[in-house]
């Protein structure tokens, strides 16, 4: 083990970055801690998106206090599908997805749900049931519907793809699905898969679970390594635009393809994982050195 | 960029300052260093009251000499010019002073002080025994009130011996036996037969039925009397019982529950049935034992003064005008010790904790309690609360009552094992409440939070961790002399500021991330 540790050729030719060089090299100096908020409360990032004319979901409804749920929840009626998020939700937990059937009924999970427990549901997120008991706001947002081609690496869940910007520059990208296993998240803590990306061609590379890599998504037979990806130059743009939109130097962008309306942003994020050095099999310091 | 430069200034003037000031410090405490290492130091006064009749009178007692495990020093005596005093080394190792006078009707007193400085002593009991020696011949006779060779001796010592192995058995049956008398503060002489008899003794009685029973079955045992020192002031000494083992006497107190060992703060004074103070009889006569603590630092051979003599700067007058209790100063000054420890385990090693200074903190816990006792409880505590909480989780509760209810179950879990422990005298179920049980709480809510977010394999695992940690800790901080080198060297603290700075600056890849990104390494080679 201590040879390992004490081996330090190799890891500073790997160009692998670790969690205290990312602290003190990446986030610290480019982060300023006073324009967090902007990325950590969804409220405020898709307003500085929306001024920009950045692609992301249309926002249709933010409601504050309970007595303006019933308001909202009206006005959201003219709508075929939305997607009900907490603010400063981390994880993906208490977002819920609402689409209407035949009938007009609205839908979770393809069952009824009442108005009631619509309601509930933005009154527990406004109580901070997902935020850690602090006061938050319910965002009621256009939901993306998925470009096809993520449904032939697997259909179900949502995935997105990450991107990693440094001023304003990408430098590495990754394309998160959801398994079997991973409960409709994308996450690679929670069982996601991460697929590599050829930054300039475009294309999708090697599919890492955590442990291995392989050419197919583990629960389907499509060959993933080689795939072009659709809208790859506009994804660039956006990611572009949306790290020159924000304070913030160090970013982390997640991105899906609608199937109407080409890429679109979702979260941003101050705090970038790690993980995307082993899905690319390259270390970040390596692709920093190229980059400047 | 200015910040930075002015930063590192005062950085590197308070490196130097600080080591300057412990480079004055070093070397007149090198030249002190004290190999005895005592445990315990106190100032020990025999004070003796009495009021001689129309004869010359005379009064004796007992004084200690050094051994292995005690040290006496700074012997001063005080008594009134009409007394003479000597000192007589009898047979048999003990020594005696006197004091005689032949003035008749006075009042006299007669203050005999010295400085005890002891440490406790663990013996080794072999298995079985060697044979000894013929010198030795006289531990093993009967005596007046030892009576070894008494019918009821007989029949009891036999009967402990039944069914034994070893000789190690054997006394351990005798001292089981002895132990499990009743004790009474029986201050007459109690002798070996009596104490069967009555079923009921103080440390007399129990301590020749010890001697009486070992040499029944040829054990060459004596008695061995002495004080156990404690601050205050008494007038009570103490027997035990000494058998000797392979060459060694080895010290067994079959009141006190002390089987081989013999504790730091026992004084040792004399060796054989002997009483304490022995006076001319029918005169007025009064006395007592008074003891003070005094601070000490145990691998340094100074007195008060000396220390604080030392150049530079020591936190010395704190403990010695006891400003504040010895305890938490002690916990004061191992908090950044402990705290520097934990930040270099997480950003160097890698490894995740529940709370940033928990493990710390249970780590001082651990001290009370003992280790093993100790890690099992805070796991226990820390699983069983996570695992309560879970159907409050499930209820969907707001996160701080949720945490109240957590900390009033924990609470509650705490004072009835206490309860339990007590009534039925389950020493580790007593010591839960060393535990900082608001921290434990938070840890416990965190871990059964783990459980939800990152599923029980990873909070397990992170559990794991933080005992690591905890444990690591432990080992540092549980170094007994580590507070009095604090003590001395409060530049330290400093230093572990500068420490941390320089932690605080550093990139370099942790060590589970050599095995996070292992296929990336490889990859390169």
């Amino acid at each position: 083990m201590f040879s390992t540790i004490f081996n330090k050729k190799s890891i500073s030719a790997s160009g692998v970055i670790g969690l205290n060089e990312r602290n003190i090299k990446l986030i610290y100096p480019n982060n300023p801690k006073k324009h967090y908020p902007l990325a950590d409360n969804k409220i405020l990032t898709k307003e500085i998106l929306h001024r920009y004319d950045i692609p992301c979901a249309k926002t249709y409804a933010v409601v504050e206090y309970n007595k303006d749920i019933k308001e909202a929840w009206k006005s959201c009626n003219q709508y075929n599908s939305v997607a009900i998020k907490p603010a400063n939700g981390c994880g993906g937990d208490g977002i819920k997805i609402l689409k209407k059937d035949k009938k007009g009924n609205w839908t979770n999970h393809g069952e009824m749900i009442t108005d009631r427990q619509v309601f509930q549901h933005m009154a527990s997120i406004i109580m901070g049931f997902f935020s850690l008991g602090s006061h938050d706001k319910v965002l009621i947002e256009e939901c993306i519907e998925l470009h096809p081609f993520f449904y032939d690496i697997y259909p179900q869940g949502i995935p997105d793809f990450r991107i990693i910007t440094l001023d304003k520059t990408p430098l590495m990208g990754m394309l998160r699905m959801p398994t079997d296993k991973s409960d409709g998240k994308a996450n690679l803590h929670q069982n996601g898969v991460g697929i590599g990306i050829d930054m300039k061609e475009g294309r999708l590379l090697e599919v890492y679970n955590g442990k291995k890599y392989s050419n197919h998504h583990p629960d389907s037979t499509f060959l993933v390594n080689g795939t072009p990806i659709p809208y790859w130059k506009e994804i660039l743009e956006i990611s572009v635009a949306t790290a020159r939109a924000f304070p913030l130097n160090y970013l982390g962008i997640d991105i899906v393809i609608d199937k109407n309306k080409g890429p679109q942003i979702m979260e941003i994020n101050v705090r970038p994982g790690l993980e995307i050095q082993l899905v690319n099999k390259t270390g970040l310091k390596e692709i920093i050195k190229r980059a400047i | 960029m200015n910040l930075k430069t002015n930063l590192k200034i005062s950085l590197t003037l308070i490196i130097t300052i600080a080591i300057i000031s412990i480079g004055l410090k070093v070397k007149p405490i090198l030249n002190n260093f004290d190999n005895f290492n005592p445990e315990k130091v106190y100032k020990i006064n025999y004070r003796f009251f009495f009021k001689s009749g129309d004869k010359s009178i005379s009064l004796k007692t007992y004084i200690p000499k050094n051994n292995i495990r005690q040290r006496i020093s700074r012997e001063n005596i005080k008594n009134d010019t009409t007394l003479s005093f000597v000192r007589k080394e009898e047979i048999g190792e003990n020594i005696r002073a006197i004091w005689k006078t032949n003035a008749k009707n006075t009042y006299h007193s007669v203050d005999y002080e010295f400085v005890f400085e002891g440490k406790d002593r663990n013996y080794s009991i072999p298995k079985v025994f060697n044979i000894a020696s013929g010198k030795y011949r006289k531990y093993l006779k009967p005596t007046q009130n030892i009576q070894s060779d008494h019918e009821m001796i007989n029949e009891l010592a036999a009967q402990l011996k039944q069914n034994t192995q070893t000789d190690k058995e054997v006394i351990k049956n005798i001292f089981d036996y002895v132990y499990a008398i009743p004790s009474a503060p029986i201050i007459t002489l109690t002798d070996a037969v009596t104490t069967i008899k009555q079923n009921r003794a103080s440390c007399n009685g129990k301590s020749r039925l010890f001697v009486a029973l070992s040499r029944n079955l040829g054990y060459p045992a004596r008695i061995k009397g002495g004080i156990i020192v404690e601050n205050t002031e008494k007038r009570t000494s103490h027997a035990w019982a000494e058998v000797l083992i392979n060459e060694t006497w080895v010290s067994f107190d079959a009141l006190n529950n002390h089987f081989g060992y013999l504790p730091a703060n026992y004084l040792e004074l004399y060796q054989g049935d002997k009483s304490l103070i022995t006076h001319t009889s029918g005169i007025q006569f009064d006395y007592t034992y008074k003891m003070d603590q005094i601070h000490h630092i145990s691998f340094l051979k100074m007195n008060t003064e000396e220390i604080h003599n030392l150049p530079g700067f020591s936190l010395w007058h704190l403990i010695d005008k006891n400003v504040i209790p010895l305890a938490t100063l002690h916990l004061l000054l191992l908090l950044p010790i402990g705290g520097f420890l934990v930040a270099f385990l997480r950003n160097v090693v890698g490894l995740q904790t529940f709370g940033v200074f928990l493990p710390v903190l249970i780590a001082f816990s651990l001290l009370h309690t003992g280790f093993i006792s100790g890690i099992a409880i805070f796991t226990g505590l820390i699983m069983f609360i996570g695992l309560i909480s879970y159907p409050f989780d499930k209820l969907g509760l707001l996160y701080t009552p949720k945490l109240v209810i957590s900390l009033t179950i924990m609470v509650s879990v705490i004072l009835l094992a206490t309860h339990f422990g007590i009534k039925h005298n389950i020493a580790w179920l007593t010591k839960l409440t060393f535990f900082p049980i608001i921290i434990l709480t938070i840890s416990a809510e965190r871990f059964s939070r783990s459980t939800l977010e990152d599923g029980y394999i990873k909070a397990i695992d992170k559990l794991f961790q933080t005992l690591i940690t905890t444990a690591i800790s432990y080992l540092i901080l549980s170094w007994s002399w580590l507070p009095s080198v604090l003590v001395l060297f409060p530049e330290i603290t400093f230093l572990i500021i500068a420490l941390s700075t320089l932690l605080g600056r550093y990139i370099g890849i942790r060590w589970v991330e050599l095995f996070r990104f292992k296929p990336l390494l490889k990859a390169e080679k």
